[in-house]
């Protein structure tokens, strides 16, 4: 049985755990920002009528990136890249890929064929139609995609202490080693609150950005 | 003037052409009509004039140019587009819409914002108020106006209209027609016009072009396809109530008694109407007055009578063979 002391708690609350914090929310930005930028030009060029074809494949691979257990993936990528920051972050983007990519897809793929249709009749070019009609329409449903991953990622982050990638884990993860309940939980609402954060951001991004009528 | 040669689209993974030797000549200023029932190729034959399908065979000459030698983005710009489902974009407003052709051919912006205000004038929208409204705040027929004012934007010689009126309520759509008709009174497009309502066709088209599985069964005006069906497709699609609808096409000029008939017949008119108006109008008066006999008028002047033994006489004339 583990024992709980109150004042070791606040003591984890306020001067342990906060020490992590900005390194938890570096390993959440910086995979996030790494996963948009393959996950979102995948997801599009997976909507061109040239790549259509592979559509299933590539979203079977990013399927698969989702399934393994996180702690499998760093686990398969430690031997190569080691251990550290590095190959947590690797690691943490591959597994923030999929919902960035599968509703960028999904987002592109609802915009009515009367409204590409209208464009493309109008003189628009294939970079126009892009810019001006499907980017701005799918905009909610990718940002939602990216709220997800954001959330999946801040949970996921924790792992990346088992690699040295430190971050709020490492919090977590000496509680468990010293039989220290309070450090967990301490780790764990920070985790939990970084999670809310991160959608709170978002949200408030995706309002600016969202024209008026949208919303 | 837009000219087809032998053009046919076979479509990928089918045998059957969706459209099969079609050659076609349209009159710059004139309005044809591409009608028939689902399938016959008038969507295809109309996408394939701005390009968003390609012929498999065959020519498309619009001006004298053969519009595959045309950038199709260029050649879009250049050609007004109006569908059935408008596509007006729902995260721009409707002056935003009406901007876009405008603005791919980088128009100044003093320009633009001038002709924006025009343009919905003219399809009978009011600029201060709906300029600025987003697309779903317009009722379905404002927002078929705002998609003839944005094919109109650039003052594109032709027009491309697939089933246009085809969304809204038989009452607005009527109205919308008859606005159609106005304008294109003042504008003089050359435009070709998909519809699979015959009653829309003979109302609004100079020219008929009926098709059945991707050919022409008959083209001619609407008096000509009314009077002598090419054959029983083309009956059956006009209905049962051909000379009916002939009588809406036929103007009482070409049926009336001249002056000489006048003075034995005028004391008996009780009632009176204008010599451009159809037969169906004079025949809806005689009803309604229980007589069978009208005054006609140009003006002020009593020219004519028209009497229901004529109506019946032209009627079985033109369509004995029914």
């Amino acid at each position: 049985m583990m024992n709980f002391e109150i004042d070791f708690f606040v003591e984890a609350m306020l001067d342990r755990a906060p020490l992590y914090i900005i390194e938890h929310f570096q390993l959440v930005l910086i995979p996030l920002a790494i996963a948009l930028v393959i996950a979102y030009p995948a997801g599009v060029l997976l909507t061109r009528p040239k790549f259509s074809r592979y559509t299933e494949k590539v979203m079977s691979i990013f399927n698969a990136g989702q399934t393994i257990p996180p702690l499998a993936v760093i686990a398969v990528f430690f031997p190569f890249l080691g251990l550290g920051y590095g190959p947590a972050v690797v690691a943490l983007s591959i597994y923030a890929l999929l919902p960035i990519a599968r509703n960028t897809l999904a987002g592109i793929s609802s915009v009515p064929y009367e409204i590409r249709e209208a464009a493309r009749g109008m003189g628009m070019t294939e970079w126009q139609i892009f810019k001006e009609v499907e980017m701005p329409l799918s905009f909610p449903v990718v940002m939602s995609g990216i709220k997800t991953s954001a959330v999946l990622t801040a949970g996921t982050a924790a792992l990346a202490a088992l690699v040295g990638g430190r971050g709020m884990g490492a919090v977590i993860f000496a509680g468990i080693n010293f039989f220290r309940m309070e450090l967990i939980l301490a780790g764990t609402l920070y985790i939990g609150i970084i999670a809310l954060v991160m959608d709170r951001l978002l949200s408030f991004l995706e309002n600016l950005l969202t024209p008026i009528h949208m919303k | 003037m837009i000219e087809l040669k032998n053009v046919r689209k076979i479509y990928p993974g089918t045998t059957l052409p969706a459209v099969d030797e079609v050659s076609l000549f349209i009159e710059k200023g004139k309005v044809c009509i591409f009608v028939g029932p689902s399938g016959c190729g008038k969507t295809t034959i109309l996408k394939m004039l701005n390009r968003l399908i390609e012929p498999t065979t065959g020519r498309i000459f619009i001006n004298g140019d053969n519009i595959m030698d045309v950038d199709p983005d260029q050649l879009r710009r250049g050609i007004g587009y109006v569908i059935q489902q408008i596509g007006l974009l729902p995260h721009r407003t409707i002056e935003q819409n009406v901007e876009i052709v405008p603005r791919l051919l980088k128009w100044p912006e003093d320009r633009i914002k001038k002709r924006v205000v025009e343009l919905l004038e003219i399809v009978g929208l009011d600029p201060k108020e709906t300029a600025w409204k987003y697309p779903y705040q317009l009722s379905g027929g404002q927002m078929q106006r705002a998609g003839v004012a944005r094919a109109l934007a650039s003052d594109p010689p032709i027009m491309l209209m697939d089933e246009p009126f085809g969304a809204v309520d038989p009452i607005i759509r009527e109205h919308l027609q008859d606005e159609f008709l106005k304008l294109q009174q003042e504008v003089k497009k050359t435009i070709c016009f998909v519809t699979h309502d015959i009653n829309e066709a003979l109302k609004m088209g100079d020219y008929l072009v009926v098709l059945e599985s991707g050919k022409i069964v008959q083209k001619g005006s609407p008096l000509e396809v009314l009077s002598s069906p090419a054959n029983d497709f083309v009956r059956r699609l006009l209905g049962d109530d051909r000379g009916v609808k002939l009588l809406d096409l036929t103007r009482i000029e070409s049926l009336m008694i001249g002056e000489k008939s006048l003075p034995h017949n005028s004391e008996k008119c009780r009632c009176f109407i204008d010599v451009v108006k159809p037969v169906k109008m004079a025949l809806e008066i005689m009803m309604k007055n229980n007589t069978d006999i009208v005054g006609v008028r140009r003006g002020e002047e009593v020219i004519g009578t028209l009497s229901w033994a004529e109506i019946k006489q032209h009627i079985s004339k033109l369509s004995g063979d029914q």
